[in-house]
């Protein structure tokens, strides 16, 4: 039985583009500015005009944690939440598996980096600090039927 | 464990001799010039040999972020390009949104110094404290799209690239540089100095974070002035449709730029939501709150308000598809959209008046010929016929006679960016007349005036009672000093003006919020006081390096015949023209509060000043 899961969301015709969401959560778990150290990357490359969104999606089996064989990822069996610590020996066999390609390398420290929701604070920062409202974290009941690109738009 | 940052990196790069050297700027010239503009303004001083040909190897190309660019702080996406101006002759400063000055930062430089020339076209690439300067054949003649979307596909699509277009190559003196297809370092012709240095583009990838001194502080901050930018209608009204929104009320004023400048009233189809039709969505530069950027449906960005007057009604294109069609060619070529779209309304009227002919113009030019002005915008970019000598902008004055100078809608050798006509409001026409860098608005722009707002509040904001009718010329110097001293300090952070206190709004990020964000940042504690002091620096060491270059006074602090002259024809500004008596009173004012001399000179103590600081700099 899958667990009911809030998940950070993306709304691509709102999001203008502006990497706050990934700055803001690089100087939460950096302490350092830079939306490429963000856990969270969305990016529009203004002359291909693509959008994509890498987040951790929180897996109900998560491929991650079957990969790791310093078994440093974990699954909360309350939340949900997939997390890892700092026992990561950076093999990188989770990034290899991650079918979102969401788990990050930091090659300074040489270990995996992924969202946790920002579990210990009021919600994810990068949903608080978008500009336009387009990142939610909500339950969503039938991802397949609920039309991905919808809803309000900044235009 | 990585090393501490130092607050400002500068590269100096050498591309006559392909060296690339460190230099720090102490903490000292940083309370100083704080970055961006007020730095660049610095080194330009520090480096810039006198007299130099701007187009020669001597001149020197300076790419400076500001001290916030890069960190939370809102649209903090700024970087300034400052050279001397082939087109004007004095300070060449241009300041450009995008993603490309943030990516510098992360890439371990706030600033590039750029000396010499290549031998073969090149292009500097910035990686994690690395600067490598490689040949860029592949990439040169391309157009600015073309360009981006050849080095994302080169070398991968997270990197920043602000480049140069065919008219850069082809040292157009208006010229601009670009950041993706539309953002543009777009005054004082910086393009046609990367182009004279063989320089196509600058790419950059930074993987290393930026340092904040206050994380969490600086997270909170944010989403306070987030939430308190977000209150203000002007800047939701620019997230909705951008800046296109101010021409129906300079239209309804009867004061648009039109068929260079002899008319003052155009068509409908340009008001904002007749261009609104054509744009798809709307973005944001790097950290952006405002997103004011749109994406058009004929294949490229904009227009900006600028854009539609400009290659709209000043040269009397009133289709609102054809106006984006040029916007898109003119983005695509990497000309300055103000520059072009006044030097062909310049040359239809020489046309109209007999100075160009079929015979020397190859053509006939007529207001509103949208086939003609394309093929110009073109022949202009890739130097061909007429468009060889129009490329060669203000210049020409000198070889059609002086008397062309009186219509020719320019100050100081650059012609004007705002599209509104400035007879009506006399701040506005004190501003640009006293700009650092040319007829330009984004030095000033007093317009708070018009929004009637009462005089408690105003007399607040400026430190003395303000006349608030726009059109006396009563305390107007008042308004103009400061919005420039806030605006050179917004430009030495590196943030947008959109957001900036007195740009388009009485509120919006003042000097307290700045103070806030620069300590969040850098733990630099700067008072309201420090902050404006630097904003004088650095205008007067601009006023310094335009004296040393071309004897810049008071007799240059004016503006085009046809303002003074010519009173304005329609609607309610009909009749509004500016006196001599007026503006040389207001000037008088004006020189005043900067504490300069009747005739617009520094004193010689601010001289020694300033010159103190640039030999304290290595």
């Amino acid at each position: 039985m899958a667990l009911k899961q809030k998940q950070i969301y993306c709304r691509p015709d709102l999001c203008i583009g502006c990497r706050i969401c990934a700055n803001a959560c690089a100087l939460t778990h950096e302490g350092a500015a830079n939306p490429r150290l963000g856990r969270i990357n969305i990016r529009q490359n203004l002359f291909e005009r693509y959008e994509f969104q890498e987040l951790c999606r929180h897996c109900d089996d998560p491929p991650c944690l079957d990969a790791c064989m310093v078994g440093c990822i974990e699954k909360d069996e309350d939340t949900g939440i997939v997390t890892n610590d700092d026992r990561c020996v950076g093999c990188w066999m989770c990034v290899m598996v991650c079918p979102y390609g969401s788990m990050r390398r930091d090659l300074i420290k040489q270990i995996a980096v992924k969202c946790d929701q920002c579990k210990d604070k009021d919600g994810p920062v990068c949903v608080n600090v978008c500009p336009t409202g387009a990142l939610v974290f909500e339950e969503r009941e039938d991802l397949p039927e609920e039309p991905f690109i919808s809803g309000p738009s900044v235009t | 464990m990585e090393e501490k940052r130092p607050l400002c990196v500068n590269a100096i790069v050498d591309l006559t001799e392909s060296t690339v050297a460190i230099v720090e700027t102490s903490e000292e010239i940083i309370r100083n010039f704080v970055g961006g503009r007020g730095l660049n303004m610095h080194y330009l001083y520090k480096y810039l040999k006198p007299q130099v040909d701007p187009l020669s190897p001597d001149n020197v190309l300076i790419l400076g972020t500001g001290l916030l660019t890069g960190t939370l702080a809102p649209n903090s996406g700024r970087h300034s390009v400052t050279c001397k101006s082939p087109e004007s002759g004095i300070i060449g400063d241009s300041n450009i949104g995008g993603f490309l000055g943030p990516e510098m930062r992360f890439a371990g430089f706030d600033r590039l110094i750029i000396l010499g020339k290549a031998d073969k076209p090149v292009y500097l690439y910035l990686e994690d404290g690395k600067i490598e300067i490689r040949d860029a054949s592949d990439y040169w003649g391309l157009l600015c799209s073309e360009t981006d979307a050849k080095f994302h596909y080169d070398l991968g699509s997270d990197v920043e690239v602000q480049s140069i277009g065919p008219a850069g190559e082809n040292l157009v003196r208006f010229a601009c540089t670009r950041y993706g297809v539309k953002n543009a370092a777009g005054r004082c012709g910086t393009g046609a100095v990367w182009g004279s240095k063989n320089l196509k583009a600058v790419v950059a990838r930074g993987t290393r974070g930026l340092p904040v001194y206050d994380p969490q502080g600086m997270i909170d901050k944010y989403t306070e002035l987030r939430d308190y930018l977000k209150e203000s209608k002007v800047i939701n009204v620019l997230g909705r449709v951008g800046t296109p929104l101010l021409y129906d009320v300079s239209n309804y004023l009867g004061a648009i730029r039109t068929h260079n400048s002899q008319q003052t009233v155009f068509s409908d189809s340009l008001n904002a939501e007749e261009v609104h039709k054509h744009v798809s969505k709307m973005l944001g530069c790097y950290g952006c709150v405002v997103h004011c950027r749109h994406r058009n449906t004929l294949g490229g960005e904009g227009p900006e308000y600028t854009t539609e007057v400009l290659l709209g009604a000043n040269i009397g294109v009133a289709d609102t598809g054809k106006m984006i069609d040029l916007n898109n060619i003119v983005n695509d070529l990497g000309l300055d959209v103000s520059s072009t779209g006044t030097y062909i309304a310049w040359a239809i009227e020489l046309f109209e008046k007999g100075y160009l002919t079929e015979e020397t113009a190859g053509r006939i030019l007529r207001f509103g010929d949208y086939n003609m002005a394309r093929q110009l915008i073109y022949d202009i970019a890739y130097r061909r016929g007429l468009g060889d000598t129009l490329a060669e902008g203000s210049k020409l004055v000198d070889k059609f006679g002086p008397e062309t100078a009186d219509f020719l809608i320019a100050i100081k050798g650059l012609p004007q960016s705002d599209p509104h006509d400035v007879r009506y409001l006399k701040g506005f026409a004190l501003g640009i007349a006293t700009s650092s860098r040319g007829a330009d608005h984004l030095r000033s722009r007093p317009t708070l005036e018009i929004l009637d707002l009462p005089t408690s509040f105003t007399t607040q904001l400026y430190g003395e009672p303000v006349d608030p009718n726009p059109t006396s010329y009563e305390s107007k110097s008042r308004v103009v000093y400061f919005s420039e001293t806030i605006f050179a300090v917004v430009d030495c952070m590196g943030i947008c003006k959109f957001v900036c206190h007195g740009f388009n709004s009485p509120r919006n990020l003042n000097y307290d919020h700045f103070s806030e964000l620069t300590r969040l940042a850098t733990g630099l504690e700067f008072s309201k006081e420090e902050l404006q002091s630097v904003g004088r620096r650095v205008i007067d060491q601009e006023r310094l390096i335009n004296f040393q270059e071309k004897g810049i006074t008071r007799k240059d602090d004016t503006l085009p015949a046809r303002y003074f002259d010519e009173p304005m024809p329609s609607a309610r500004a009909k009749g509004s023209h500016i006196s001599r008596e007026g503006f040389n009173k207001m000037l008088d004012e004006y020189y005043e509060l900067c504490g300069w001399d009747k005739n617009g000179m520094l004193p010689q103590e601010r001289i020694a000043e300033l010159n103190k600081l640039r030999d304290l700099t290595k």
